[in-house]
């Protein structure tokens, strides 16, 4: 039963067992699809529960995922177009004039770890980049963060063009002064308060 | 055995050390100055860079922080209201930067120019703050390209203490000098005070670096301060904070003096901890008040002034946590020597929210400090030998003269806080500590009343704002 020892290695951030465990399966014949789902992301299921519930903390959490994406490397190769690589595309970044990054980063790999591509623009982001990277890795959900007072309304003009631009992709803000209302007023299809709300509301956009 | 409980024991060999590691990163790391017009000042000086990373040599920093002043002078409008930073006296200004106000029922709402307004008359009629903030609240009701312009002109129309000059980018920190000219005319006296933040780890942002540049050239004094959030933007350790923080205050100081020698500054240094269960920002600790202890040696030791952080609590109501944080970050740096603190009324959660009752009670907090860093009188009056031998075991201190002279200044008379016995506590109409700020609240408003100025002075700075925002 060693699917579960490769969920039990990413609980316990042990990414050097969790590539070891994630070989030796895939090399002795174990269905590729157990490793993944019952492995791999069940356990980020579990991690992230851990994380919302206070029990376990950032570094940990980002430790796991980081174990989770080392397992999934290995198994990349061997993935059919069938097989489901991804739960979802979501282009993610620091609007334009902003340079915070701690946000943005803590919600990109905590997506990842739910089993998102994630898209990272980084920080000062154009309301362009986010549109034309959207479309050409037809992402379902583009994620927008935002630290300061004064770069919120680049947040409105992200959102603006991405609508002028016809797209379908759903758009989703989040950062300290932003609110629920903000969110409302420039028309975004969501905004959560911290990291693990921003995964439960991508997940609940793609169902 | 002698118990030391000092935070840090003023040994020059740790202070040695910070620096010396400090000057390690600057050579090795560099700091990042995304500033073309930044990066030509270094290149044109001859300082090695790459890419926008600029590396300092030891001789740099010795020779920036030996022309900084030990203390300066900014002028109010009213003269008798001018500030001395560094000479000894502890400065205080209000919040600085919140977009939020959160109300006595708990909700939370943005912030308006009207909230701006209150809190510049709330300033105004303050015995405890010195100086106006250039952000109080960020008002949501106006342009954001042009919201500094009506937080000056509000300022400095409601207020006549000294000003903070903008740093929300290039443009806004030209604006402040402009309208500030029109009150002193053109002066390299300093008229103003500007906080600059780096952006950590090891970098500036390109609107903090321009506005330092134009402060420095124009000789107004600047904050230069970094902070990191410690396990996320910096080591989790208050070691290694103070030595990546320290880095690029140093720094940015010295492109403050290799554009104008002279020009001076305030060392700003902190570091907070990160909430691990979110990675959200906490200020407000023990570990917040042992960087303002530590920073406040590492100034002296550069024989410059310091800034620290002010009221910070990460609750969001007048209740035991606000109170008891707040009284920790001011007390600590009130006790180590600060020269100047920022958000010394009216902050809540992560410094995310400004509330007017807390301002008020902030305010008993900030003058009680005031109170205890006043040193005590031992001359032969205040001794009052004659009056002991006379008095004996019999004495009532209460019927003499040397009471009575003393007897409305001699001790800190709080404003909020009760000191009623219990029946009397148990009467009042308003018991609880918001409700009663609230009361002192209104009172303070509708008793205020606006400073004197010129009225030809107010129609041109008005006159300014309105053209800047092509009204």
């Amino acid at each position: 039963m060693t699917v579960k020892e490769i969920f039990d290695a990413v609980l316990a951030f042990d990414e050097a067992t969790v590539t070891g465990k994630t070989q030796a399966e895939l090399d002795g014949g174990t269905d590729i699809d157990a490793i993944l789902n019952d492995g791999l992301i069940s356990a980020m299921d579990e991690v992230g529960e851990r994380f919302s519930s206070g029990e376990l903390f950032v570094p940990e959490m980002l430790m796991a995922a980081q174990a989770m994406k080392a397992g999934l490397a290995i198994l990349k190769p061997h993935l059919s177009a069938g097989q489901s690589q991804s739960k979802g595309v979501v282009v993610i970044g620091t609007v334009k004039g902003d340079l915070h990054d701690i946000g943005k980063n803590l919600v990109s790999m905590m997506m990842e770890g739910a089993g998102f591509e994630v898209v990272d623009l980084g920080v000062d982001v154009e309301s362009e980049a986010f549109v034309k990277t959207a479309a050409e890795k037809n992402a379902q959900v583009i994620a927008l963060s935002a630290l300061l007072t004064t770069t919120m309304p680049s947040m409105e003009s992200t959102v603006k063009a991405v609508k002028e631009a016809g797209m379908a992709t759903r758009t989703i803000i989040g950062g300290a002064p932003v609110t629920q209302a903000f969110a409302d007023q420039i028309g975004a299809d969501g905004y959560s308060a911290d990291a693990p709300g921003a995964v439960k509301l991508v997940k609940e956009l793609v169902a | 055995m002698m118990i030391n409980r000092a935070i840090i024991n003023f040994d020059k060999s740790i202070l040695d050390q910070i620096h010396n590691r400090s000057l390690e990163l600057l050579q090795d790391c560099g700091i990042r100055f995304p500033s073309e017009k930044a990066l030509e000042v270094f290149r044109s000086k001859g300082f090695r860079a790459n890419g926008q990373t600029v590396y300092f040599e030891e001789k740099a920093i010795i020779d920036a922080l030996g022309t900084v002043p030990a203390q300066f002078t900014i002028k109010a409008r009213n003269p008798e209201k001018s500030i001395c930073i560094g000479g000894g006296d502890y400065m205080m200004a209000p919040g600085y930067g919140p977009p939020f106000i959160i109300e006595t029922t708990g909700e939370k709402r943005d912030a308006t120019l009207e909230d701006v307004h209150k809190f510049c008359k709330l300033v105004q009629t303050s015995k405890c703050l010195d100086f106006n903030s250039s952000i109080v609240v960020q008002p949501n009701d106006v342009p954001t390209e042009t919201a500094h312009l009506d937080i000056l002109l509000g300022t400095i129309l409601l207020t006549d203490k000294p000003l903070m000059g903008s740093t929300s980018s290039e443009v806004a920190a030209l604006d402040s000098l402009r309208l500030a000219e029109k009150i002193w005319g053109n002066t390299n006296d300093p008229v103003m005070i500007s906080l600059v933040d780096s952006l950590s780890p090891l970098q500036y942002a390109d609107e903090s670096v321009e506005s330092l540049m134009v402060y420095a050239k124009a000789g107004q004094p600047v904050v230069v301060h970094s902070a990191c959030s410690l396990g996320t933007t910096g080591p989790i350790t208050i070691a290694g904070s103070l030595v990546i923080s320290n880095a690029t205050t140093l720094a940015g100081i010295c492109l403050s003096q290799l554009l104008n020698p002279g020009t001076p500054i305030v060392y700003g240094l902190g570091g907070s901890p990160t909430e691990m269960r979110t990675g959200g920002y906490v200020n407000a600790s023990p570990e917040d008040a042992k960087h303002t202890a530590i920073v406040t040696a590492l100034a002296r030791y550069y024989g410059i002034p310091c800034r620290s952080q002010g009221a910070l609590t990460e609750s969001f109501c007048l209740d035991y946590q606000a109170g008891m944080e707040s009284a920790m970050m001011m007390t600590t740096a009130a006790l180590s020597g600060v020269d100047v603190s920022l958000h010394t009324c009216g902050t809540y959660g992560s410094m995310l929210a400004m509330s007017f009752e807390k301002f008020i009670a902030d305010e008993d907090l900030c003058g009680s400090l005031k109170k205890l860093i006043k040193p005590v009188e031992f001359s032969e009056e205040a001794f009052a030998m004659d009056l002991i031998k006379e008095l004996g075991t019999s004495g009532n201190y209460l019927m003499q003269n040397h009471t009575m002279k003393r007897c409305r200044t001699a001790f800190f008379e709080p404003v909020l806080s009760t000191r009623a016995i219990h029946i009397k506590w148990q009467q009042m109409e308003l018991r609880e500590m918001d409700k009663r700020a609230g009361k002192i609240l209104a009172d303070r408003l509708s008793s205020y009343e606006k400073p004197d100025i010129d009225p030809m002075l107010e129609r041109d700075l008005v006159r300014y704002v309105e053209q800047r925002k092509g009204v």
